[in-house]
Protein backbone atom coordinates (compact mmCIF):
# COMPACT_ATOMS: atom_id res chain seq x y z
CA UNK A 1 0.00 0.00 0.00
CA UNK A 2 2.90 2.27 0.77
CA UNK A 3 4.17 1.76 -2.74
CA UNK A 4 0.77 2.49 -4.22
CA UNK A 5 0.55 5.69 -2.23
CA UNK A 6 4.05 6.83 -3.21
CA UNK A 7 3.43 5.82 -6.80
CA UNK A 8 0.24 7.80 -6.84
CA UNK A 9 2.08 10.83 -5.48
CA UNK A 10 4.76 10.40 -8.11
CA UNK A 11 2.15 10.19 -10.87
CA UNK A 12 0.58 13.40 -9.62
CA UNK A 13 3.97 15.11 -9.84
CA UNK A 14 4.55 13.81 -13.35
CA UNK A 15 1.20 15.12 -14.52
CA UNK A 16 1.63 18.45 -12.74
CA UNK A 17 5.20 19.28 -13.71
CA UNK A 18 5.89 17.55 -17.03
CA UNK A 19 4.80 20.54 -19.13
CA UNK A 20 6.84 23.20 -17.35
CA UNK A 21 9.87 20.91 -17.04
CA UNK A 22 9.61 20.22 -20.77
CA UNK A 23 9.56 23.95 -21.52
CA UNK A 24 12.51 24.58 -19.26
CA UNK A 25 14.37 21.66 -20.86
CA UNK A 26 13.53 22.98 -24.30
CA UNK A 27 15.08 26.35 -23.54
CA UNK A 28 18.10 24.63 -22.07
CA UNK A 29 18.82 22.50 -25.14
CA UNK A 30 16.53 24.03 -27.83
CA UNK A 31 15.70 20.62 -29.20
CA UNK A 32 12.19 19.19 -28.80
CA UNK A 33 13.25 15.56 -28.85
CA UNK A 34 16.13 16.09 -26.49
CA UNK A 35 13.90 18.13 -24.19
CA UNK A 36 11.48 15.21 -23.91
CA UNK A 37 14.33 12.81 -23.24
CA UNK A 38 15.56 15.12 -20.49
CA UNK A 39 12.12 15.18 -18.89
CA UNK A 40 11.89 11.39 -19.11
CA UNK A 41 15.31 10.99 -17.53
CA UNK A 42 14.50 13.54 -14.84
CA UNK A 43 11.47 11.61 -13.66
CA UNK A 44 13.27 8.28 -13.92
CA UNK A 45 16.01 9.60 -11.64
CA UNK A 46 13.47 11.23 -9.36
CA UNK A 47 11.74 7.90 -8.83
CA UNK A 48 15.04 6.15 -8.24
CA UNK A 49 15.85 8.70 -5.53
CA UNK A 50 12.28 9.04 -4.29
CA UNK A 51 13.14 8.31 -0.66
CA UNK A 52 15.40 11.38 -0.64
CA UNK A 53 12.45 13.70 -1.13
CA UNK A 54 11.66 14.56 2.48
CA UNK A 55 9.44 17.58 1.91
CA UNK A 56 6.69 17.45 -0.68
CA UNK A 57 6.79 21.24 -0.96
CA UNK A 58 10.35 20.98 -2.23
CA UNK A 59 9.40 18.55 -5.01
CA UNK A 60 9.23 21.16 -7.74
CA UNK A 61 12.67 22.68 -7.11
CA UNK A 62 14.05 19.16 -6.63
CA UNK A 63 12.80 18.15 -10.08
CA UNK A 64 14.23 21.28 -11.67
CA UNK A 65 17.57 20.57 -10.01
CA UNK A 66 17.59 17.00 -11.33
CA UNK A 67 16.80 18.28 -14.81
CA UNK A 68 19.59 20.86 -14.62
CA UNK A 69 22.01 18.15 -13.56
CA UNK A 70 20.87 15.82 -16.35
CA UNK A 71 21.34 18.57 -18.88
CA UNK A 72 24.81 19.32 -17.53
CA UNK A 73 25.70 15.62 -17.70
CA UNK A 74 24.53 15.49 -21.28
CA UNK A 75 26.71 18.43 -22.21
CA UNK A 76 29.68 16.86 -20.47
CA UNK A 77 29.34 13.76 -22.63
CA UNK A 78 28.52 15.37 -25.89
CA UNK A 79 28.16 18.90 -27.10
CA UNK A 80 24.63 19.07 -28.43
CA UNK A 81 24.41 20.47 -31.91
CA UNK A 82 21.84 23.20 -32.12
CA UNK A 83 20.43 24.24 -35.44
CA UNK A 84 18.91 27.60 -34.69
CA UNK A 85 16.62 27.53 -37.68
CA UNK A 86 15.44 23.98 -37.28
CA UNK A 87 13.08 24.32 -34.36
CA UNK A 88 11.76 27.81 -34.69
CA UNK A 89 8.97 27.12 -37.15
CA UNK A 90 7.91 24.07 -35.17
CA UNK A 91 7.42 25.91 -31.92
CA UNK A 92 5.46 28.85 -33.23
CA UNK A 93 1.85 28.81 -32.18
CA UNK A 94 0.29 30.17 -35.36
CA UNK A 95 -3.05 30.61 -33.64
CA UNK A 96 -1.60 33.39 -31.56
CA UNK A 97 -2.29 36.94 -32.69
CA UNK A 98 1.07 38.10 -31.39
CA UNK A 99 3.03 35.45 -33.21
CA UNK A 100 5.67 37.85 -34.51
CA UNK A 101 6.18 39.39 -31.08
CA UNK A 102 6.71 35.88 -29.74
CA UNK A 103 9.15 35.07 -32.52
CA UNK A 104 11.16 38.17 -31.73
CA UNK A 105 11.13 37.42 -28.03
CA UNK A 106 12.12 33.81 -28.62
CA UNK A 107 14.97 34.92 -30.83
CA UNK A 108 16.06 37.32 -28.13
CA UNK A 109 15.85 34.62 -25.46
CA UNK A 110 17.94 32.29 -27.58
CA UNK A 111 20.56 34.96 -28.04
CA UNK A 112 20.96 35.52 -24.30
CA UNK A 113 24.04 34.00 -22.71
CA UNK A 114 23.14 30.77 -20.88
CA UNK A 115 24.22 32.23 -17.54
CA UNK A 116 21.53 34.90 -17.92
CA UNK A 117 18.89 32.78 -19.63
CA UNK A 118 18.89 30.03 -17.05
CA UNK A 119 17.91 32.03 -13.95
CA UNK A 120 15.48 34.04 -16.05
CA UNK A 121 13.63 30.92 -17.18
CA UNK A 122 13.64 29.46 -13.69
CA UNK A 123 11.87 32.63 -12.63
CA UNK A 124 9.54 33.04 -15.62
CA UNK A 125 8.58 29.38 -16.11
CA UNK A 126 9.10 27.97 -12.65
CA UNK A 127 8.02 31.01 -10.67
CA UNK A 128 10.96 30.61 -8.31
CA UNK A 129 12.17 33.43 -6.06
CA UNK A 130 15.70 34.79 -6.28
CA UNK A 131 16.59 32.89 -3.10
CA UNK A 132 15.28 29.60 -4.52
CA UNK A 133 17.15 30.12 -7.79
CA UNK A 134 20.29 30.89 -5.82
CA UNK A 135 19.90 27.57 -4.02
CA UNK A 136 19.40 25.63 -7.23
CA UNK A 137 22.27 27.26 -9.06
CA UNK A 138 24.53 27.28 -6.01
CA UNK A 139 25.34 30.97 -6.34
CA UNK A 140 24.50 33.90 -4.06
CA UNK A 141 21.13 35.60 -4.12
CA UNK A 142 22.88 38.83 -5.07
CA UNK A 143 24.46 37.14 -8.07
CA UNK A 144 21.03 35.85 -9.14
CA UNK A 145 19.55 39.35 -8.90
CA UNK A 146 22.41 40.75 -10.94
CA UNK A 147 22.00 38.12 -13.65
CA UNK A 148 18.24 38.62 -13.80
CA UNK A 149 18.60 42.38 -14.07
CA UNK A 150 21.22 42.08 -16.80
CA UNK A 151 19.14 39.46 -18.64
CA UNK A 152 16.14 41.79 -18.78
CA UNK A 153 18.23 44.79 -19.77
CA UNK A 154 19.89 42.72 -22.50
CA UNK A 155 16.51 41.53 -23.81
CA UNK A 156 15.22 45.07 -23.90
CA UNK A 157 18.20 46.24 -25.88
CA UNK A 158 17.95 43.50 -28.48
CA UNK A 159 17.02 44.70 -31.94
CA UNK A 160 13.54 43.78 -33.04
CA UNK A 161 11.91 43.92 -29.65
CA UNK A 162 9.36 46.68 -29.28
CA UNK A 163 10.30 47.20 -25.66
CA UNK A 164 13.87 47.73 -26.67
CA UNK A 165 12.88 50.41 -29.14
CA UNK A 166 10.85 52.12 -26.43
CA UNK A 167 13.77 52.03 -24.05
CA UNK A 168 16.10 53.53 -26.64
CA UNK A 169 13.64 56.32 -27.33
CA UNK A 170 13.75 57.43 -23.69
CA UNK B 1 12.99 53.00 -1.24
CA UNK B 2 14.66 55.26 -3.81
CA UNK B 3 14.41 55.08 -7.61
CA UNK B 4 17.69 53.20 -7.98
CA UNK B 5 16.62 50.54 -5.51
CA UNK B 6 13.18 50.30 -7.10
CA UNK B 7 14.62 49.78 -10.61
CA UNK B 8 17.09 47.21 -9.38
CA UNK B 9 14.36 45.20 -7.67
CA UNK B 10 11.73 45.42 -10.37
CA UNK B 11 14.15 44.21 -13.03
CA UNK B 12 15.39 41.34 -10.86
CA UNK B 13 12.03 40.25 -9.54
CA UNK B 14 9.09 41.89 -11.33
CA UNK B 15 6.40 39.63 -9.89
CA UNK B 16 7.27 40.44 -6.34
CA UNK B 17 4.87 42.92 -4.78
CA UNK B 18 5.91 44.68 -1.60
CA UNK B 19 4.40 47.59 0.26
CA UNK B 20 7.63 49.59 -0.23
CA UNK B 21 7.43 49.18 -3.99
CA UNK B 22 3.78 50.12 -4.12
CA UNK B 23 4.45 53.23 -2.08
CA UNK B 24 7.32 54.25 -4.33
CA UNK B 25 5.28 53.77 -7.51
CA UNK B 26 2.53 55.99 -6.13
CA UNK B 27 5.08 58.71 -5.38
CA UNK B 28 7.23 58.55 -8.56
CA UNK B 29 5.71 58.95 -12.04
CA UNK B 30 8.84 57.77 -13.88
CA UNK B 31 9.01 54.56 -11.86
CA UNK B 32 5.27 54.04 -12.35
CA UNK B 33 5.84 54.19 -16.14
CA UNK B 34 8.68 51.73 -15.81
CA UNK B 35 6.53 49.40 -13.69
CA UNK B 36 3.80 49.41 -16.35
CA UNK B 37 6.28 48.77 -19.11
CA UNK B 38 7.92 45.96 -17.18
CA UNK B 39 4.52 44.38 -16.63
CA UNK B 40 3.82 44.36 -20.39
CA UNK B 41 7.30 43.12 -21.14
CA UNK B 42 6.99 40.27 -18.61
CA UNK B 43 3.71 39.15 -20.16
CA UNK B 44 5.39 38.94 -23.57
CA UNK B 45 8.38 37.14 -22.12
CA UNK B 46 6.16 34.61 -20.36
CA UNK B 47 4.12 33.90 -23.50
CA UNK B 48 7.25 33.49 -25.58
CA UNK B 49 8.73 31.02 -23.10
CA UNK B 50 5.60 28.83 -23.23
CA UNK B 51 6.59 26.64 -26.16
CA UNK B 52 4.02 23.95 -27.05
CA UNK B 53 4.31 20.75 -25.04
CA UNK B 54 4.09 17.43 -26.92
CA UNK B 55 0.81 15.54 -26.56
CA UNK B 56 0.68 12.81 -23.93
CA UNK B 57 4.08 13.70 -22.51
CA UNK B 58 3.09 12.73 -18.95
CA UNK B 59 1.66 9.43 -20.18
CA UNK B 60 4.95 8.58 -21.87
CA UNK B 61 6.89 9.47 -18.73
CA UNK B 62 4.67 7.21 -16.65
CA UNK B 63 5.01 4.42 -19.19
CA UNK B 64 8.77 4.48 -18.91
CA UNK B 65 8.49 4.73 -15.14
CA UNK B 66 7.24 1.13 -15.08
CA UNK B 67 10.88 0.12 -15.60
CA UNK B 68 11.60 1.07 -12.02
CA UNK B 69 8.87 -0.88 -10.26
CA UNK B 70 10.15 -3.02 -7.41
CA UNK B 71 11.23 -6.59 -8.07
CA UNK B 72 8.71 -8.10 -5.63
CA UNK B 73 6.18 -8.27 -8.43
CA UNK B 74 8.77 -10.05 -10.55
CA UNK B 75 7.58 -13.65 -10.70
CA UNK B 76 4.00 -12.90 -11.64
CA UNK B 77 5.00 -10.18 -14.06
CA UNK B 78 7.56 -12.43 -15.72
CA UNK B 79 5.03 -15.23 -16.08
CA UNK B 80 2.52 -12.83 -17.59
CA UNK B 81 5.08 -11.33 -19.89
CA UNK B 82 6.26 -14.72 -21.12
CA UNK B 83 2.70 -15.53 -22.13
CA UNK B 84 2.56 -12.13 -23.79
CA UNK B 85 5.86 -12.70 -25.58
CA UNK B 86 4.53 -15.89 -27.13
CA UNK B 87 1.53 -13.95 -28.38
CA UNK B 88 3.72 -11.18 -29.70
CA UNK B 89 5.95 -13.69 -31.49
CA UNK B 90 2.91 -15.06 -33.22
CA UNK B 91 2.00 -11.52 -34.20
CA UNK B 92 5.50 -11.15 -35.63
CA UNK B 93 4.81 -14.19 -37.78
CA UNK B 94 1.68 -12.45 -38.95
CA UNK B 95 -0.84 -14.93 -37.65
CA UNK B 96 -1.55 -17.82 -35.36
CA UNK B 97 -0.55 -21.47 -35.88
CA UNK B 98 -2.90 -23.17 -38.24
CA UNK B 99 -3.72 -20.03 -40.14
CA UNK B 100 -3.10 -20.13 -43.84
CA UNK B 101 -0.41 -17.48 -43.91
CA UNK B 102 1.73 -18.98 -41.16
CA UNK B 103 3.96 -20.95 -43.53
CA UNK B 104 4.80 -17.99 -45.74
CA UNK B 105 8.27 -16.44 -45.38
CA UNK B 106 8.69 -13.50 -43.02
CA UNK B 107 9.76 -11.22 -45.85
CA UNK B 108 6.22 -11.30 -47.24
CA UNK B 109 4.71 -10.11 -43.96
CA UNK B 110 3.97 -6.52 -43.33
CA UNK B 111 6.97 -4.70 -41.88
CA UNK B 112 4.51 -2.58 -39.99
CA UNK B 113 3.10 -5.62 -38.24
CA UNK B 114 6.55 -6.88 -37.29
CA UNK B 115 7.56 -3.47 -35.95
CA UNK B 116 4.34 -3.15 -33.96
CA UNK B 117 4.89 -6.62 -32.51
CA UNK B 118 8.42 -5.66 -31.52
CA UNK B 119 7.19 -2.46 -29.85
CA UNK B 120 4.59 -4.41 -27.89
CA UNK B 121 7.26 -6.82 -26.77
CA UNK B 122 9.54 -3.99 -25.69
CA UNK B 123 6.85 -2.12 -23.78
CA UNK B 124 5.40 -5.14 -22.03
CA UNK B 125 8.37 -7.42 -21.57
CA UNK B 126 11.55 -5.36 -21.49
CA UNK B 127 10.98 -3.52 -18.16
CA UNK B 128 10.94 -6.81 -16.29
CA UNK B 129 14.05 -8.03 -18.11
CA UNK B 130 15.87 -4.82 -17.24
CA UNK B 131 14.81 -5.06 -13.61
CA UNK B 132 16.17 -8.59 -13.40
CA UNK B 133 19.45 -7.55 -14.98
CA UNK B 134 19.95 -10.85 -16.79
CA UNK B 135 22.73 -11.16 -19.34
CA UNK B 136 22.87 -13.02 -22.65
CA UNK B 137 25.80 -14.27 -24.69
CA UNK B 138 27.99 -11.43 -26.03
CA UNK B 139 29.55 -13.82 -28.58
CA UNK B 140 26.18 -14.54 -30.19
CA UNK B 141 25.38 -10.85 -30.23
CA UNK B 142 28.67 -10.03 -31.97
CA UNK B 143 28.06 -12.78 -34.52
CA UNK B 144 24.59 -11.44 -35.26
CA UNK B 145 25.92 -7.90 -35.60
CA UNK B 146 28.61 -9.03 -38.05
CA UNK B 147 26.04 -10.99 -40.03
CA UNK B 148 23.99 -7.82 -40.43
CA UNK B 149 26.97 -5.59 -41.19
CA UNK B 150 26.57 -3.61 -37.99
CA UNK B 151 29.01 -2.79 -35.24
CA UNK B 152 28.67 -1.43 -31.74
CA UNK B 153 30.74 1.72 -31.32
CA UNK B 154 33.44 1.67 -28.67
CA UNK B 155 32.26 4.94 -27.12
CA UNK B 156 28.96 6.64 -26.55
CA UNK B 157 26.87 3.52 -26.04
CA UNK B 158 26.28 1.35 -22.98
CA UNK B 159 24.67 -2.09 -23.19
CA UNK B 160 21.97 -2.26 -20.50
CA UNK B 161 20.56 -5.63 -21.44
CA UNK B 162 21.44 -8.48 -23.73
CA UNK B 163 19.40 -11.59 -24.38
CA UNK B 164 17.50 -13.69 -26.85
CA UNK B 165 14.47 -12.14 -28.48
CA UNK B 166 11.43 -14.44 -28.59
CA UNK B 167 9.59 -12.27 -31.11
CA UNK B 168 11.99 -13.29 -33.87
CA UNK B 169 11.07 -16.70 -35.19
CA UNK B 170 13.48 -19.68 -34.93
CA UNK B 171 15.13 -18.31 -31.78
CA UNK B 172 17.78 -16.43 -33.77
CA UNK B 173 16.84 -12.97 -32.58
CA UNK B 174 18.99 -10.91 -30.26
CA UNK B 175 17.49 -8.32 -27.95
CA UNK B 176 19.84 -5.54 -26.92
CA UNK B 177 18.98 -2.48 -24.86
CA UNK B 178 21.41 0.36 -25.38
CA UNK B 179 21.83 3.57 -23.47
CA UNK B 180 23.01 6.45 -25.62
CA UNK B 181 23.67 10.11 -24.95
CA UNK B 182 20.21 10.87 -26.32
CA UNK B 183 18.33 8.11 -24.54
CA UNK B 184 17.56 4.44 -24.44
CA UNK B 185 17.12 2.41 -27.61
CA UNK B 186 16.18 -1.21 -28.09
CA UNK B 187 17.93 -3.02 -30.93
CA UNK B 188 16.43 -6.27 -32.13
CA UNK B 189 18.66 -8.19 -34.48
CA UNK B 190 16.95 -10.61 -36.81
CA UNK B 191 19.69 -12.41 -38.77
CA UNK B 192 18.30 -14.44 -41.64
CA UNK B 193 15.01 -12.50 -41.63
CA UNK B 194 14.90 -10.21 -44.61
CA UNK B 195 12.46 -7.37 -44.44
CA UNK B 196 11.13 -6.16 -47.76
CA UNK B 197 11.66 -2.47 -47.09
CA UNK B 198 12.78 0.06 -44.56
CA UNK B 199 9.87 1.52 -42.58
CA UNK B 200 9.32 3.94 -39.75
CA UNK B 201 6.45 2.81 -37.54
CA UNK B 202 4.85 4.71 -34.67
CA UNK B 203 2.85 2.58 -32.29
CA UNK B 204 1.86 2.78 -28.60
CA UNK B 205 3.95 5.86 -27.79
CA UNK B 206 7.06 4.37 -29.34
CA UNK B 207 8.72 4.69 -32.71
CA UNK B 208 10.42 1.84 -34.53
CA UNK B 209 12.61 1.74 -37.57
CA UNK B 210 12.59 -1.65 -39.24
CA UNK B 211 15.21 -2.15 -41.89
CA UNK B 212 16.72 -4.85 -44.05
CA UNK B 213 20.46 -5.37 -43.54
CA UNK B 214 23.24 -7.39 -45.15
CA UNK B 215 22.03 -10.86 -44.21
CA UNK B 216 18.86 -10.21 -42.30
CA UNK B 217 17.25 -7.24 -40.71
CA UNK B 218 17.00 -5.21 -37.56
CA UNK B 219 14.49 -3.17 -35.63
CA UNK B 220 15.35 -0.11 -33.55
CA UNK B 221 12.81 1.09 -31.00
CA UNK B 222 12.78 4.17 -28.81
CA UNK B 223 10.49 6.93 -27.67
CA UNK B 224 12.19 9.39 -29.99
CA UNK B 225 12.98 8.98 -33.64
CA UNK B 226 15.93 11.32 -33.25
CA UNK B 227 17.44 8.97 -30.68
CA UNK B 228 16.95 6.03 -33.03
CA UNK B 229 18.62 7.78 -35.94
CA UNK B 230 21.45 8.89 -33.68
CA UNK B 231 22.13 5.28 -32.70
CA UNK B 232 21.61 3.93 -36.21
CA UNK B 233 24.37 6.19 -37.53
CA UNK B 234 26.67 4.87 -34.82
CA UNK B 235 25.92 1.27 -35.75
CA UNK B 236 26.83 1.71 -39.42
Amino acid sequence: MLFDSEKSKFETLVKAYSPELYRYAYWQCRDRFLAEDLVQETFARAWQAWDKLRDDKAAKSWLYTILRNEHARLFERKRVEIDDGQELNDIVDTASSSVYDQLEMRDALKALPASYREPLLLQVLGGFSCAEIAGMMEISEGAVMTRLTRARLALRKMPGLNAGRRMKAR
Amino acid sequence: MNCFEFRRKILASPRERTREREQHVRACAACEDLANEVERFEAGLHDAALVPVPDALAARVLLRHKVHQPARFGVLALAASLVLAVGVALQFYGGFPGEENQAAPAATRSEHQAAAAAISYVLDYEPQLLAENRAGDPGEMRQALVQLGLRLPADGVTVRYLGKCPVVPDGTGEHIVLKTALGQVTLILAPGRSFASREVVAYRDRTAIISPARAGGYILISDSQKTIRHLEKMLM
